[in-house]
């Protein structure tokens, strides 16, 4: 299917600390389409950072294979998945990981600088509606306006995958929504294939896809035929 | 043993950073190796001094005379405060060996009469004295015997007054009057060339033509007596002798030569230690900072349990006294190593019999004092900090940092990208450490401009004195003044291709009440071969009536040209004149003082008569001009320039490399402490920003250059005040060495700030590198799970 830009199959991860032995991931076969905006659930330890940190190419697998399009990321060198996160992915983390020492418009500069087709800094902070904060270091900045930044850096290099590990954790639900938004319209503008962590079900009705998993294993997969709009989902 | 839970931590911190404790422990360890090796340098020379010259009876006041009777000895014996005088003949005799062909010198000195209550004893490594009543036994000064490999009953030929004759060794000796042991026209001690020899006395008066007569006086003064007294009343007993004016203890050769190494050793101790320690301080404060800061919460909740702020601040105290033990075990062990290589050298370089290498626990007891003092101090401004908060604050993160500087001015001048501003903000953001991490660094510099910078000096000294001024190859110096017609038997030796006389008179020049003893030299108008040099380096024309002085000379008598001068003729006529200062000269070895030679024999009332002749000689010939210059019954002592040349800069090889070793090390730990605790300190608070980079795929090399191009900062911005600091220190030693003996020409040539900042660059680099590991491994997964 030339339209899939993810596959994995059978992708396992084992983490060794001494005797003991951790299966984080028992062979997880996925796949997801250009474009399609999927929602990950499921309960803590159940595996899905671990998963969305392989296909990231922040993490490498025990066994098993994870394609991105033409490249075998399970195949990768440290080199190799440097440059695919560079050229490819955008990330969005809990804790927004932003570097204090750069403002706003700084920190999406950071990444821009560095990218092969980027938007100018000013108009990823405009699309996730912060142009009047862009001079504000991280510290001078709510936590729902540094997610944002956040969002605004990871969009602003045009990635094909937007990655976002629990984006409204650390936020309360108002400004959750306003980020959720942010990656809605991040992804319907820009066409990033996204994949959302999330502890917060209501999430799924803003999906094209919701995936569960439970003990290193997807265990059930729902397709939405009519997604929601995040101002309509209830939380 | 229960240990209790905060103490355990201690020992935990210490071990998990252990590097950072070590670079700082060395530190403070090079601070006391260099307090204990100066200090404990100092003195071991002093204290070995001292009982040498207590122990073997070294006389306080020195004079020469042309030949006075040994009458007079019962004289001089009635001078007030005169403990006991000894009347010596004192000469030069030329040597004479077939392995030598080269001019070589043995000072006859008379042995003392009685070996106990005499003057000036010697201390008898091997054999026996020689028979009194015997004309052909001697004992030879230690360094002497070595250089030759003569033992006992080994036959040497030596000319004296033109007179061969061999000589046996019947003994090996030291004396405390040649600890120093410096030749005739020579700049550093060369065993080989000079010895010294000690005769009975009859057979020394036989072989000079002095029976019933001395050379030379020595005194002993009560302990307190005026020295200067004592030196008038003698001089004024042997001025009808051909007294040349009698010098104190500090104008004696070799004493003078080892104060001057006492000097150094004295601003060494001030000048390292206070460096190290300073350094250690702020090393320790900033890394205690760092400790701190990160374990804010920690504190908080120790205070929030019922710690007191006492034990707290105890707790951080005892880490830091922990690294100062650390640096005071491998600082002692250090210094007393470097010590008694440090002994070593001197007794290559001192005739010692004995060297009490001091371990005075009060050195010991400073240096650790001191240290522990320096690490204190640095941790309590940290640990203040620890002790003021109150529980709640502490456990809450801290306010995040202030970052207002908007650099719009320096990005565009730089063309900084977002890695850039970091880098610049993050230096902006916490000036004093900054402005600390580039103290550091320029110390390290420092250091090494400090030291490197003599070794350029010396070489110009060289440089200038024996090819712009002293141009001859070799020097005759006439036993005695000979009629000016010595020049042309001169010309007609062996190999001279051109002779240039000069005469030396012993004189006092003073001035006001400043007065200084000397021997002013007579030059051709013109000089060619053995020239006077204006400060300027351009020849000088020796002037028809007045005095050219050295620049030393001129300060030390408070003169200026146009001044007059009086001039008291210590030889001849012993006339009284007073002289005008026609220019001033450069000089940087001892006093100088020179004239036209025909008016310098007119002023002092002799005839045409010269001292010596500085000869031009065929290299070819060398070896016929050697042999005839040792046969004829004038030459007093002959110098060769190469050979003083050669053996000042062999001398100077053999301790430049252990010195440049020992200094490269100290700037070395320094930088290293400063750069690898920066290094750990930055990657411990920017690890998270970095791993957030590498995440959004920054390569490993593009975020080590973040942090390396923060150090990279520092230390280049470091190297300007390094080379300011070590330009002052470096001159301040200047001021501190320059003495009568010598005055130390200032140059630092840019070679000596290339090479401190290359060193110190190398040293940063290094231990950049030591840490890229762990950049490299910075955990990415890690950093996203986690709040900062
Ligand atoms: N570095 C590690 N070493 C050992 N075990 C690990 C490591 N990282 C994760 N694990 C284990 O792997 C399993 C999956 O972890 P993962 O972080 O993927 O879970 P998750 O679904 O993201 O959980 P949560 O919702 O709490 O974030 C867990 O049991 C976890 O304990
Ligand atoms: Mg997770």
């Amino acid at each position: 299917m030339s339209n899939s830009i993810f596959r994995t199959k059978g992708l396992t991860k084992v983490y060794r600390s001494g005797a003991q032995e951790v299966h984080a991931l028992r062979g997880v076969d996925f796949r997801a389409a250009r474009g399609e905006f999927i929602v990950i659930l499921g309960p803590s330890g159940s595996g899905k950072s671990t998963f969305l940190n392989i296909v990231g190419g922040l993490d490498t697998a025990t066994a098993g294979e994870a394609w991105f399009g033409d490249h075998q990321l399970t195949a990768l060198d440290e080199r190799g998945l440097t440059q695919y996160r560079r050229d490819h992915v955008g990330f969005v983390f809990q804790f927004y990981n932003l570097v204090p020492s750069l403002t706003a418009r700084e920190n999406v500069a950071l990444v821009t600088e560095i990218a092969r087709h980027p938007m100018s800094p000013d108009d990823a902070l405009a699309l996730v509606g912060l142009t009047d904060r862009r001079d504000h270091f991280p510290a001078q900045l709510s936590g729902g306006e540094q997610q944002r930044v956040a969002i605004a850096r990871a969009i602003a290099k045009n990635p094909e995958v937007l990655l976002c590990d629990e984006p409204t954790g650390a936020l309360d639900s108002a400004t959750g929504i306003k980020v959720l938004e942010a990656l809605a319209e991040v992804n319907r503008s820009v066409g990033a294939t996204t994949l959302v962590i999330t502890h917060n079900a209501a999430i799924r009705e803003i999906a094209d896809r919701v995936l569960r998993f439970a003990d290193g294993r997807i265990v059930e997969e729902t397709t939405n035929a009519t997604k929601k709009s995040p101002a309509e989902v209830s939380w | 043993m229960v240990i209790s839970p905060l103490r355990r931590k201690v020992l935990r911190d210490l071990r998990r950073l252990w590097a950072q404790v070590l670079a700082i422990a060395l530190v403070l360890a090079a601070g006391v190796a260099t307090l204990i090796l100066g200090n404990g340098a100092y003195s071991s020379l002093h204290e070995t001094r001292a009982r040498y010259y207590d122990d073997y009876r070294f006389a306080d006041v020195f004079a020469d005379v042309t030949r006075a009777p040994r009458a007079l000895l019962g004289d001089i014996r009635e001078i007030d405060n005169v403990l006991a005088a000894e009347a010596r003949i004192a000469k030069l005799a030329l040597l004479d060996l077939p392995t030598m062909a080269e001019p070589g010198t043995l000072f006859m000195v008379s042995l003392p009469e009685n070996a106990d209550r005499g003057l000036n004893l010697l201390h008898l490594r091997l054999g026996r004295l020689p028979d009194p009543q015997s004309a052909h036994e001697m004992v030879v000064s230690e360094g002497f015997a070595a250089a030759h490999r003569l033992h006992l009953g080994a036959r040497l030929a030596v000319l004296m007054n033109g007179q061969r004759r061999e000589l046996v060794v019947t003994g090996i000796a030291l004396s405390p009057e040649f600890i120093y042991a410096l030749g005739p026209g020579e700049m550093m001690p060369d065993p080989r060339r000079f010895g010294i020899a000690w005769l009975p006395r009859p057979a020394l008066e036989a072989a000079f033509d002095l029976e019933g007569a001395f050379s030379n006086v020595v005194l002993k003064l009560a302990p307190g007596a005026s020295v200067d007294r004592a030196i008038e009343a003698l001089d004024r007993l042997t001025a009808p002798y051909g007294g040349s004016g009698a010098v104190a203890r500090e104008d004696q050769i070799s004493h003078a030569f080892l104060d001057a190494e006492l000097k150094q050793l004295r601003a060494m101790v001030k000048v390292l230690p206070p460096i190290f320690l300073m350094v250690a301080a702020m090393l320790v404060n900033i890394t205690l900072s760092r400790l701190i800061t990160l374990e804010r919460e920690q504190i908080g909740l120790l205070k929030a349990i019922g710690y007191s702020s006492r034990a707290i601040a105890q707790h951080y105290v005892e880490f830091v006294l922990a690294i100062a033990m650390l640096g005071i075990v491998i600082g002692v062990a250090a210094g007393s190593w470097l010590g008694a290589g440090l002994a070593q050298l001197y007794v290559r370089f001192f005739s010692f019999p004995f060297l009490i290498f001091t371990r005075d626990p009060q050195i010991y007891g400073l240096a650790a004092g001191f240290t522990v003092a320096a690490a204190v101090a640095g941790a309590l401004f940290a640990v203040r900090v620890a002790v003021a908060l109150p529980p709640a604050a502490a456990m809450s993160p801290p306010a995040p940092a202030d970052y207002r500087a908007r650099m719009a001015g320096l990005r565009r001048l730089f063309a900084l990208r977002q890695t850039g501003v970091m880098v610049a903000r993050h230096l902006f953001r916490w000036p004093l450490r900054t402005a600390s991490g580039m103290f550091g660094v320029a110390m390290a510099v420092a250091i090494l401009v400090a030291s490197l910078w003599s070794f350029g000096s010396i070489n110009h000294m060289i440089d200038v004195t024996f090819t712009r001024a002293e141009r001859h190859d070799a020097l005759v110096a006439f036993g005695a003044a000979e009629p000016a017609r010595a020049l042309f038997a001169a010309r007609q030796m062996p190999g001279v291709l051109a002779a240039e006389p000069f005469r030396a008179v012993a004189a006092r020049i003073s001035h006001r009440a400043l007065s200084r003893k000397l021997s002013i030299m007579g030059k051709p108008e013109a000089p060619v071969l053995s020239r006077v040099l204006a400060p300027d380096l351009r020849p000088m024309a020796m002037p028809e009536a007045g005095l050219i002085l050295s620049e030393a000379l001129a300060e030390a008598l408070a003169v200026r040209p146009g001044d007059r001068v009086t001039v008291e003729f210590l030889e001849g006529a012993r006339n009284t004149v007073t002289l005008p200062v026609s220019g001033l000269s450069l000089g940087y070895v001892g006093l100088g003082a020179a004239m036209e030679i025909a008016a310098l024999n007119r002023a002092a009332g002799e005839g045409a008569v010269i001292s010596g002749v500085a000869l031009q000689i065929d290299e070819t010939q060398q070896k016929a001009f050697y042999a005839a210059a040792k046969a004829t019954p004038k030459t007093g002592f002959v110098a060769v320039t190469a050979l003083t040349v050669a053996r000042f800069k062999e001398t100077l090889a053999e301790n430049i490399t252990v010195m440049i070793t020992v200094y490269v090390g100290l700037a070395a730990i320094i930088a290293v402490g400063v750069v690898y605790n920066f290094s750990r300190i930055a990657l411990s608070e920017q690890g998270r920003e970095l791993a957030s980079l590498r995440v959004l795929g920054f390569t490993r090399g593009e975020v080590s250059g973040i942090l390396f191009g923060e150090l990279a900062t520092i230390v280049l911005l470091a190297q300007p005040f390094g080379w300011l600091f070590g330009y002052v220190i470096a001159f301040g030693m200047v001021q501190a060495f320059s003495s009568d003996l010598y005055r130390v020409p200032f140059v630092i040539g840019p070679e000596v700030y290339v090479t401190a900042s290359l060193v110190v660059c190398a040293a940063a680099l290094a231990s950049a590198w030591a840490i890229r590991g762990r950049i490299n491994s910075l955990d990415m997964v890690e950093v996203l799970k986690t709040r900062e």
